[in-house]
């Protein structure tokens, strides 16, 4: 008997399920690696070769789960896995989801940073080389000569500085609705719908409410500037002292009109964030702030607000990261329109990539490069947080 | 409590905060209410400018329904239910094996591993986006829907993972030393006794998953062309250009769009903000 208490043989390697298990993952990994499109669209008949790519898709994956089926049989058989079992136990639980995420989100991104030194529309050539080529610092040179550039990057910067006002207006929702009467809890959700549906529905929403001839701020702006005549024909005719403006079409209004627009979910999450906190606030604390003669501002200031700091954090931090991820809706509203004045960078990378007749892949990771290392400060920070969290929680 | 109970208050202070409740939301939702309208109004309405008047005729099924005659809307919806279910199993599932591992077991590279997942969680799409068109190119699967769903997949892995250790790392550890003392095997230990213990965060990813994957827009938009495999986010968003200024139709599809994640949220309001606060606030 060993200390955790199985008998000494268990601990043997047993020969013949590490051979039958190495001879699955091998044949298997064969079979996987020789199938292609053609050989499946020859042999079952498929009139394209595109409508095979689905069918073939899924008979890899049935290989790929054998390999990795031979590959656990054989591995946990070995007498070296079982002596080190709490050691290598971690790793094949990890095993198949950190490979997933290293190979379709950290690779993409040092091959996005590479893809940014070169000049290349996407393709390759009929012998599968790549047709690009590379170009050093050319497209990072570009960029500081493009105005569309600028433009993305103070967008962005608007984008940043006026998101940040979901939190406090969030805050104040939140401050509102914390109370026990009957169906709060029905206002609650009701106030949280907006996060719930997606952003293009937002967009959509938005867009016809800020339609000047018959959306809903039109409406609202004729309730002041504009009366209903009838006119000699006997028509109804509107006339207004003052038309209502476009705010979608105009340059300088188009970008505010999207933030509001993305405001209006973002609210809703640091509402929600709030509440959660404010639920977890020790009575105590406040208590004994009441009796010390703390009211209002002074007791939101003093006692509330130290409380609620692990909501704050997260709440900037979905906020920044929502800012800068703004993507849904001015593909909705404008399309980085009128004259790319929507432009923000996760946009204007998106349309020189892979727009109408643009293709730049080089010139494109280039601008997503930028935009990841901005983001990069901030996932820093929340990294560098959460690691002191756990070095105080050990 | 902060702020203070209302109950405490005088009555006239309790009637204003009554009254004040339904004027506030009734202001927040004010664009969703309109668009309500909007949509069971004729056409002729809208030309004339009637927004929130009585409708003209109440049109709530006819143009309801002409939304499915004339549209795909339907195929889209089944289409994101396609990529929405599949994601979600996939993602949970490998969470819970990660979580697992980076929650329980004590080894050096935990934390690294952990914060490659938070990082990777965190970075815009943009960066990903020309490599992994590449990558699906070069597996076959570009412009298919298991092509979106292999992507959303991995992606999510890196939220579920989060969520799921921080969760399991809640767990009391004792249990599980006391199991390995009496020799069940380690993934003996993590099915019969953690996975029945994590089953409300399983349920709270589950439900954020779905939504996330409901709402999404951009990568379907990066992934898909083809028409008959659009989602529903993509699908509301290219009628908008089909139904020229008929908004009564467009304020219809996109309602339609929005209710799944809406009914999801009602079911399972407990979980889902239990996910959305990152696993970070408790309660």
């Amino acid at each position: 008997m060993t200390a955790s208490g199985q008998p000494i043989s268990q601990y043997d390697t047993s020969m013949p399920r590490v051979v039958s298990g190495a001879v699955l993952l091998v044949v298997a990994l064969l079979v996987m690696l020789s199938i292609d499109v053609s050989w499946v669209a020859e042999t079952f008949g498929f009139q394209k070769r595109v409508d095979a790519r689905v069918p073939t898709f899924f008979i890899r994956m049935v290989f790929l789960i054998a390999v990795l089926a031979g590959a656990f049989i054989s591995f946990t058989s070995l007498s070296y896995y079982k002596r080190n079992r709490v050691m290598l136990a971690p790793w094949l639980f990890l095993s198949i989801g950190l490979a997933f995420f290293l190979i379709y989100v950290i690779i993409p991104i040092f091959q996005s940073i590479s893809y940014s030194f070169t000049k290349w529309n996407g393709l390759y050539d009929v012998t599968g080389t790549w047709t690009g080529e590379w170009v050093g610092f050319y497209n990072y040179r570009l960029l500081l000569e493009d105005p569309n550039f600028y433009t993305s990057l103070a967008n962005n910067l608007l984008w940043l500085i006026l998101f940040m006002l979901a939190i406090p207006i969030g805050l104040g929702i939140a401050l509102f609705l914390n109370q026990t009467v009957t169906g709060i809890r029905i206002y609650k959700s009701m106030f949280f719908f907006p996060f719930v549906i997606s952003q293009v529905v937002v967009g959509l929403i938005f867009s016809w409410a800020y339609n000047p001839e018959f959306g809903l701020l039109s409406e609202i702006w004729g309730w002041f500037f504009c009366e209903q005549k009838l006119n000699i024909v006997g028509n109804l005719t509107t006339s207004c002292s003052i038309d209502p403006p476009s705010i979608l079409g105009e340059a300088k209004y188009a970008t505010y009109g999207i933030i509001a627009a993305g405001l209006w979910p973002q609210i809703a999450y640091c509402m929600i964030l709030y509440l959660t906190g404010l639920n977890n606030v020790s009575p105590d604390q406040v208590e004994a702030g009441r009796l010390d003669g703390a009211k209002g501002w002074k007791m939101l200031r003093h006692v509330i607000l130290p409380q609620l700091r692990p909501a704050t954090f997260i709440a900037i931090v979905v906020t920044v990261i929502g800012a800068l991820r703004s993507f849904d809706m001015i593909a909705t509203m404008t399309q980085g329109g009128p004259f790319g004045s929507t432009n923000v960078l996760a946009y204007y990378m998106f349309d020189q990539a892979v727009g109408e007749g643009v293709g730049r892949y080089g010139y494109g990771s280039s601008i997503a490069t930028v935009l990841f290392f901005i983001m990069l400060i901030y996932i820093s920070y929340f990294l560098w947080r959460m690691y002191q969290d756990e070095k105080t929680e050990h | 409590m902060f702020p203070a109970p209302i109950e405490k208050s005088t009555s006239s202070v309790q009637t204003a905060y009554k009254v004040a409740l339904p004027v506030a939301l009734l202001l927040w939702l004010l664009p969703l209410i309109a668009i309500f309208l909007t949509s069971i109004r004729p056409a002729v309405d809208i030309n004339t400018g009637n927004v929130f008047g009585i409708p003209s005729e109440f049109n709530l099924i006819e143009n309801y329904s002409a939304v499915f005659q004339q549209t795909d809307a339907w195929r889209y919806m089944v289409n994101t239910l396609i990529i929405t279910l599949p994601t979600m199993i996939i993602s949970v599932g490998l969470a819970c094996l990660t979580g697992y591992a980076l929650a329980i077991y004590k080894f050096k590279s935990a934390l690294p591993i952990f914060f490659v997942f938070v990082a990777g969680n965190f970075v815009p799409f943009q960066i990903l986006m020309l490599p992994v068109i590449d990558l699906s190119n070069r597996l076959d699967i570009y412009n298919t829907v298991p092509g979106l769903v292999m992507f959303h997949a991995a992606f999510q892995t890196g939220f579920c993972t989060l969520f799921m250790r921080n969760f399991m790392k809640a767990l009391p550890f004792e249990l599980i030393e006391s199991a390995r003392i009496e020799g069940v095997g380690e993934f003996r230990i993590f099915w019969h006794l953690v996975l029945p213990l994590v089953r409300p965060a399983i349920a709270a990813l589950a439900v954020l998953i779905f939504t996330f994957i409901w709402n999404d827009f951009f990568w379907a938009t990066v992934m898909i062309q083809d028409d008959a495999s659009l989602p529903i986010t993509v699908g509301v968003r290219s009628l908008n250009g089909e139904f020229v200024q008929q908004w009564q139709l467009i304020s219809a599809a996109s309602l339609l769009a929005a209710v799944p994640p809406v009914i999801m949220f009602f079911l399972m309001q407990k979980h889902f903000i239990a996910g959305l606060t990152l696993g970070a606030t408790k309660g």
